[in-house]
């Protein structure tokens, strides 16, 4: 009987031990891929079937776990826009409109494959939660769930490097189970301070058949902003962060 | 064989930069970014054709193309819009400069404004002092601002076209401490009015003083407006806008405009009348799952004629003898003949994102309703911006109403234009 007991007792806890663990791996995920709070450059390619390209270029600022404002340096007709998201609002600001506009994380301010929350990512930690954790022979299958319905994509499922407890693909599943993204890191870099990451991000999905998009990382450095800056006041003035 | 080989080229040609993408690595060469120069150029040049069908049996076309004997006008724009900015320390000059050359069948005209010039200086984050011409924007609205206190009049046609600014000083003092009552941002703005500055903003009464606090609280975008008595009457105002749902957005304006004065044709002659007015608008942004956005808006304005009003107008254009036309033209310019110079109106507009696969290819509907005549536009529009710094777009329109409404009475009941701009 007590055996029985004890058999239970660790039956019932087994999952708690696993969903710590998958939790503490999930930050460890988000802090190895870039500092809570940093400046980037990237640029971002849209790739359409017959292989003709359109290139973005951002400048992106993130604070805390969910303040993220990204200002557009090409192409020449978008220069001057920047995107701000606080939490789950996130507002467009385009130059010639002259005041922030309300986006949501579904749409797309390029167009293409990746929308305004991959544009805009934020910590997985803030907007999922890891729901299980399993054990494969590269590393490990972290499974996550939105923490709320305004979050972009219901559940992530994860894969992470076993040794540098990084992504290395994520597939986004809609709330109806249907896969919306497959999202692949690759080529490691070493971007200073000690961070090793995938440099580059490319993504498709069955929705956007022969279509692809992706992101190259070429500066992620950590820097402490005021909070001033993440508000709508501020998005016309972004620049004046560059450089400086 | 020499012609066989250039044949060759040609005909190798577009293929040349997909061969040189296959073989990309998708490299980002960083230097040209990361350090910003002092000096900043970028703007973009543009081409314009219209085709307008006139109206010859409406009163505006007597009023302003009786002359001409036209049942049709093309039109010729060129278009060239330069913003540049200098930047040293804390310290920023900018200035966006818009010039256009026009041709049509009946006259020629070019006219080049400075849209914005002034100095910014930015001692920290939270704090931003402006000085010179710069266009201010207030409100949430998509079509029309009634809370745009300062600012010239928006194109309900045309929204995001850029605008000329006011020489202003102003300042813009942002608060962000986190909790319900997230951001809290302060901008007072002083707006002088003489002979040589700003004369068209109102009367000369030396300075005018407005301001807007914005207020972030609990996921919801507040601004309350204000402008002093002075060049213009005195108003408050208020807007919002928020989610309601991921996909779904609402927002709306209000302002009350105090002893308001309204030039309007009494009798034959005119008359300045003086009252408090309101004017509001509330709006709704959705976007389906099959990115189909769509934007309504109800704006109501007390400052707009009634349909009897226009209508006394428009009946007179018809019934006047040819001397009388050009006073009537300039009775018109007080405010009949303006964009939606009515009270009320309803602002469609429909556009599908990407459809058929065709990625950066938006076609879009949209369509004005005057509510008090019953009078309409409906825009029916391509956009396509799938070629590295070039944007297409054609849109056709057609207006519809009674003789004596608004859309129906004006000149052309027809218009179609092709606008290819370049951004550089």
């Amino acid at each position: 009987m007590k055996h029985l007991a004890v058999t239970l007792l660790l039956l019932a806890v087994a999952p708690l031990v696993h969903a710590v663990d998958a939790a503490a791996l999930l930050h460890e995920v988000d802090r190895n891929l870039q500092p809570e709070s940093y400046e980037m450059y990237r640029k971002l390619i849209n790739v359409e079937p017959d292989g003709r390209r359109k290139e973005f270029v951002l400048y992106s600022v993130k604070k805390g776990g969910d303040k993220v404002l990204a200002l557009f340096l090409d192409p020449p007709s978008e220069k001057g826009r920047s995107t701000l998201r606080l939490g789950d609002n996130m507002w467009l600001y385009i130059p010639n409109v002259g005041k922030p506009l309300r986006i949501t994380s579904l749409q797309s301010v390029i167009g293409g494959v990746f929308n305004n929350a991959d544009i805009l990512r934020v910590d997985f930690a803030a907007e999922y939660d890891a729901e299980g954790l399993e054990e494969t022979s590269d590393g490990y299958t972290l499974k996550l769930k939105a923490k709320t319905a305004t979050v972009a994509y219901d559940r992530l499922v994860m894969q992470v490097d076993r040794k540098h407890h990084l992504p290395l693909t994520i597939e986004a599943y809609a709330a109806s189970g249907m896969l919306i993204k497959t999202l692949r890191y690759s080529q490691m870099k070493d971007f200073g301070d000690g961070r090793l990451r995938p440099s580059v991000l490319e993504t498709d999905s069955p929705l956007y058949k022969d279509y692809k998009s992706i992101m190259i990382y070429a500066s992620i450095k950590a820097r402490d902003l005021p909070d001033e800056v993440f508000s709508l006041n501020y998005m016309g003035r972004v620049d004046d962060l560059r450089g400086k | 064989m020499k012609h066989l080989v250039h044949l060759v080229g040609v005909v190798l040609c577009p293929c040349v930069p997909l061969l040189a993408h296959a073989a990309d690595d998708f490299s980002f060469d960083l230097s040209a970014y990361a350090a910003p120069g002092p000096f900043e150029l970028h703007g973009y040049a543009e081409l314009r054709q219209e085709y307008q069908g006139l109206d010859e049996d409406s009163p505006l076309y007597r009023l302003n193309f009786a002359d001409s004997g036209r049942d049709a006008l093309n039109r010729s724009i060129a278009a060239l819009e330069l913003s540049g900015s200098y930047r040293n320390g804390e310290s920023r000059i900018a200035a966006t400069w818009h010039g256009e050359q026009q041709h049509d069948e009946l006259a020629d005209h070019g006219a080049g404004r400075l849209y914005e010039l002034y100095l910014a200086h930015q001692p920290d984050a939270g704090t931003t002092v402006e000085l010179g011409k710069r266009a201010v924007k207030w409100g949430k609205g998509y079509a029309w601002n009634p809370v745009g206190f300062i600012e010239r009049p928006k194109d309900p046609n045309d929204p995001e076209l850029s605008r000329e600014g006011y020489v202003i000083a102003a300042a813009d003092f942002i608060h962000t401490r986190g909790g319900d009552l997230h951001t809290v941002a302060f901008t007072p703005v002083l707006l002088p009015v003489t002979a040589a500055v700003n004369d068209d903003f109102g009367q000369e009464t030396g300075l005018n003083a407005a301001a807007k606090l914005y207020l972030l609280y609990r996921d919801i975008d507040i601004d309350l407006l204000w402008l002093g008595n002075g060049s213009r009457p005195g108003r408050i105002g208020l807007d919002f806008s928020t989610n309601l749902a991921p996909n779904f957005e609402i927002h709306g304006e209000y302002a009350y405009i105090h002893d308001h004065e309204q030039k309007v044709l009494d009798a034959g002659a005119m008359i300045t009348r003086s009252y408090d007015a309101q004017t509001w608008l509330l709006g709704l942004r959705y976007l389906s799952e099959r990115e189909t956005t769509w934007i309504v808006e109800y704006y109501h304005d007390d400052r707009g004629y009634s349909e009897a009003q226009m209508q006394d107008f428009l009946n007179r254009v018809d019934a006047a003898p040819d001397a009388l036309l050009p006073p009537l033209r300039s009775v018109g310019q007080t405010g009949y003949t303006r964009p939606t110079a009515m009270q009320d109106y309803v602002y469609l507009r429909v556009a599908q994102k990407d459809p058929f696969d065709i990625l950066y290819f938006t076609p879009a509907l949209t369509a004005i309703g005057n509510l008090d005549d019953g009078s309409w536009s409906l825009t029916p529009e391509l956009l396509y911006t799938g070629i590295d710094d070039l944007e297409l777009r054609l849109r056709a329109t057609v207006l519809h109403g009674d003789r004596l409404s608004e859309f129906g009475a004006k000149p052309n009941d027809r218009k179609v234009e092709l606008r290819l701009r370049y951004s550089f």
